[in-house]
């Protein structure tokens, strides 16, 4: 703040009218009725993400070249980025604002350059040491599994991880093909998280045969259960065991475990989810014809949309509203296969109009193999002494995955129902953070903030319309000749490219308009943030509607 | 944080005492960005001979010499000279006028300057009327604005004078109009301008919050409107008012929404509305037929 001169006599006066000193006297505060703030919301992606991930922030950093604190951004909310930015359903891009302006961001393509920078970088995971004496026990090493084992074993708890197969992964593994997800991704992934802290893997140990969780209850600390589902439903249909009718999974199974797999030149596969369509893929991958029979229309179809587009792209043909009736088969030689035709009735309990049989309308195909992809349930076996159960399902309480036995918590599939990668990810993190509580005594964390944005509070004009850059791809004559990977994955450019077509909604990324406009310069430049400067700032506002993010907010004054 | 993309250092203070939202200080704050510290101000009567604050007291850090209403060109013409005098060649010497101050009363001067290709920089921050004086019309008031002085149904009838036209009939080396909206483009063109010898006009739009019936948190929107609704272009005028050039590169906004956001148009009808749109889309077509002739406009070399 500046002095005011004030002249006592004439004689003060300099000999012609010539300034002294500058206006900061005058503190023009005063005039302001409504005064502008910083208030950071939550960007919408971050909402429609289930493990929460800070998208805008790792986008952010990226824009800023800070390569590895976006990927230690990201690894806060989710272990796998490799992973989910391959095989997730994205539904934090049906929420980006940017798709009511031209299109969304490609934001699994960006978390997956992340994923793969981070395990091409190993000097950036430093591995944490166990730090406290409580142990903890995760059964099943699939997403859900290694999820809890990442998070628990960060904060420095022993984890010994109980996995059933002779390697971890879980349905990341043997459900998912290696032209999504390839093994050797899997496997750094897998290598990455159980360097990450004071983890021990017991692999061969399934619950229930090999393991005990009564006897895990006593022994350890707290125990993390997530199992998945491990049986396909049936068909319900006579002859379905027998020659030429194989269960997805067992199939998926084969065909990632490296066997060569022959189903034929005619294969049906019946389901409409993700299995149904991995295994269709994979079966055209073995030379086959692959007919997907599904008793609801397109529209139910449970699949991720890409992975119905790309089976479409490789050849994969459709029959909506069919469902098999019969089977019948000779000593040898193809099976005939009778389909009901199906119409949709009322809704079911999952909000989707349920198949009914339309008369008797039939049809039949002769295929070499059919595949059932119809959905998977869980063994209740292993836990369903111990824990309250919903159905085949382990009851949990509330977010954080409690059961019914304090020291017992459960997430991802077998807790859920079939869900998705990042679900589970997002249930072993928030497993993992409820029982660091518990061991330890913090306290519950405060509630997230939810204030987000929409497109009104955007100012578009600082934006160009374009288009999302597509992840390059393998062409399909290549893609169809085997495994391998079908997307390519973005190279530097093109991530510097798509991270900033970011908006960053509702947060600052120090774009400088606040900074630039205000006539008063009552706008603070510091090193890291911008700061109003309350004596000056006459409250016109112009830097709320400048902020082309609305990362600025209002107050009436004495309010 | 990044590298700003516009100069850190403020030759203007806070304190000042422009309106909530007034484009003038915007103006004022990019030009001396872009000028720098070696550079001498003479201000004839307008708004920013108010803002700058009472005696003894000043909000820029470059000195200024307050002049007469008529008089800024030919007061600067002498600053100049002057600093020629002394050895002096490094300052620059700006004359910030109003649009009274430049498209009314302070025209003779100016042109007799241009014409001597005085070794000035002549900016004209437009906003539009006689905002000091109590928003008066000028001859920069556009078509369909009520003033005081162009009350009710007594609008202003006449277009806003082309004084870019005016200004490359003079043949002075560079002419160019700018938006408080677009600081970048702004600070490019007074950079540009500073090392340029002869005469260079600059024309500013800046709006008035006070004077427009605006709300003051819209006033840089506006003069963004005002661009991509073609209502002021962002035009360039060099090689000695041959070459025009016009910047086209924006999405175009109707000059519907432009004049109803405002006080002072929001009495005009439809069919109003429709002619002062008109007005404005012939005046685009005759930049760029401008643009276009650059070539066969002939020019006096100096």
């Amino acid at each position: 703040m500046g002095e005011k001169i004030t002249f006592k006599s004439y004689k003060e006066m300099p000999i012609c009218a010539m300034s002294g000193a500058d206006m900061t006297y005058n503190l023009t505060g005063s005039w302001r009725n409504v005064r502008p703030y910083y208030d950071f919301k939550v960007s919408p992606c971050r909402l429609g993400c289930p493990a929460m991930e800070n998208i805008q922030r790792y986008i952010f950093l990226l824009t800023q070249e800070k390569y590895e604190e976006a990927w230690r951004e990201l690894m806060e909310a989710n272990p796998m980025p490799s992973v989910t930015g391959r095989v997730c359903f994205h539904p934090c891009m049906e929420k980006c604002t940017r798709k009511d302006f031209d299109q969304a961001i490609n934001i699994p393509a960006i978390e997956r350059s992340i994923g793969d920078r981070g395990l091409d970088n190993p000097g950036w995971m430093k591995k944490a040491p166990a730090t406290k004496k409580e142990t903890v026990a995760v059964v099943g090493g699939g997403p859900a599994g290694l999820s809890a084992a990442y998070y628990l074993a960060r904060r420095g708890y022993p984890v010994t991880i109980f996995e059933a197969d002779a390697v971890l992964g879980g349905t990341l593994r043997w459900g998912i093909p290696e032209y999504r997800l390839p093994n050797d991704v899997l496997d750094r992934v897998v290598a990455q998280i159980v360097g990450s802290g004071p983890i021990t893997v017991k692999t061969g140990a399934a619950l229930g045969r090999d393991v005990d969780l009564a006897k895990l209850e006593k022994e350890f600390a707290a125990v993390f259960v997530g199992v998945g589902l491990s049986r396909s439903r049936p068909l319900g249909v006579a002859g379905e065991e027998g020659r030429g009718i194989e269960r997805g999974l067992d199939f998926l199974r084969r065909v990632n475990g490296g066997e060569p797999v022959n189903p034929g030149r005619s294969v049906a596969v019946v389901g409409g989810g993700n299995t149904a369509m991995d295994v269709a893929r994979c079966a055209r991958r073995a030379g086959a014809e692959v007919t997907v029979v599904y008793r609801r229309t397109m529209n139910e179809m449970p699949a991720i949309k890409d992975e119905i587009e790309e089976a479409e792209h490789e050849g994969v043909r459709f029959r909506f509203l069919a469902a098999p009736k019969s089977i019948e088969r000779g000593a040898s030689g193809p099976l005939t296969v009778v389909f009901q035709q199906m119409k949709l009735g009322d809704p079911d309990e999952s909000g989707r109009r349920r198949p009914v049989p339309d008369g008797d309308a039939t049809f039949t195909l002769s295929v070499n193999t059919m595949f059932t992809a119809i959905g998977e349930e869980a063994d209740a076996a292993p836990f369903g002494k111990l824990l309250e159960c919903d159905g085949n399902l382990i009851a949990t309480k509330g977010e954080w995955g409690e059961t019914s036995r304090k020291k017992i918590f459960a997430g991802g599939d077998v807790a859920t129902g079939a869900a998705s990668v990042v679900e589970a990810v997002a249930a072993g993190r928030k497993a993992a953070e409820r029982i660091s509580r518990m061991l330890s005594g913090e306290p519950e964390p405060a509630a997230e903030e939810t204030g987000t944005i929409s497109i009104e509070n955007i100012n578009t004009a600082y934006f160009t319309k374009g288009k999302r850059l597509l992840v390059p791809r393998i062409p399909l004559d290549e893609a169809l000749a085997g495994y391998r990977e079908i997307h390519t994955g973005y190279d530097d450019r093109m991530l510097r490219r798509e991270a900033d077509r970011c908006f960053s909604c509702g947060v600052c990324n120090f774009c400088d308009n606040c900074w630039v406009f205000c006539p008063d310069v009552a706008v603070r430049r510091l090193e890291a943030e911008y700061e109003f400067d309350y004596d000056f700032c006459k409250g016109c506002l112009v830097c709320v509607i400048e902020c082309p993010r609305c990362a600025i907010s209002t107050r009436e004054e004495g309010k | 944080m990044n590298a700003p993309k516009i100069p850190l250092p403020e030759l203007m203070t806070s304190g000042h005492l422009a309106c909530q939202g007034c484009g003038a200080t915007q103006a004022m704050r990019f030009a001396l960005k872009a000028l720098g510290p070696r550079t001498a101000l003479v201000l004839p009567a307008c708004c920013w001979s108010v803002i700058d604050g009472p005696f003894p007291h000043s909000s820029l850090k470059v000195p200024i010499l307050h002049t007469a209403f008529e008089a800024a060109a030919s007061t600067a013409s002498g600053l100049k000279a002057g600093l020629e005098m002394r050895g002096d060649t490094e300052t620059v010497v700006m004359a910030w006028a109003g649009d009274g101050g430049t498209f009314d009363i302070g025209i003779q001067a100016l042109s007799g300057a241009a014409e001597r290709n005085e070794d000035i920089i002549y900016c004209c921050y437009d906003n539009e009327a006689y905002m000091n004086t109590g928003i008066q019309r000028s001859s920069s008031t556009p078509i369909g604005a009520w003033t005081t002085t162009t009350p009710g149904v007594h609008w202003k009838k006449r277009p806003k004078k082309k004084m870019i036209d005016i200004m490359a009939a003079h043949s002075i080396p560079y002419i160019a109009t700018a938006s408080v909206a677009y600081p970048n483009d702004l600070i490019e063109k007074f950079r540009k301008a500073r090392e340029i010898k002869g005469t260079r006009f600059l024309h500013v739009f800046a709006p008035c919050p006070t004077g427009w019936k605006l709300a003051p948190e819209l006033s840089v929107s506006m003069a963004r409107q005002a661009v991509t609704s073609k209502v002021f272009p962002l035009v360039e005028v060099t090689d000695n008012g041959r070459t025009w050039k016009v910047w086209k590169d924006f999405e175009p906004t109707p000059v519907k929404d432009y004049c109803m956001a405002q006080g002072r148009f929001r009495h005009l009808s439809e069919d109003e509305l429709r002619l002062v749109a008109e007005g404005i889309e012939e005046n685009w077509q005759y930049l760029l037929s401008r643009e276009a002739g650059s070539a066969f406009v002939p020019g006096l070399q100096h």
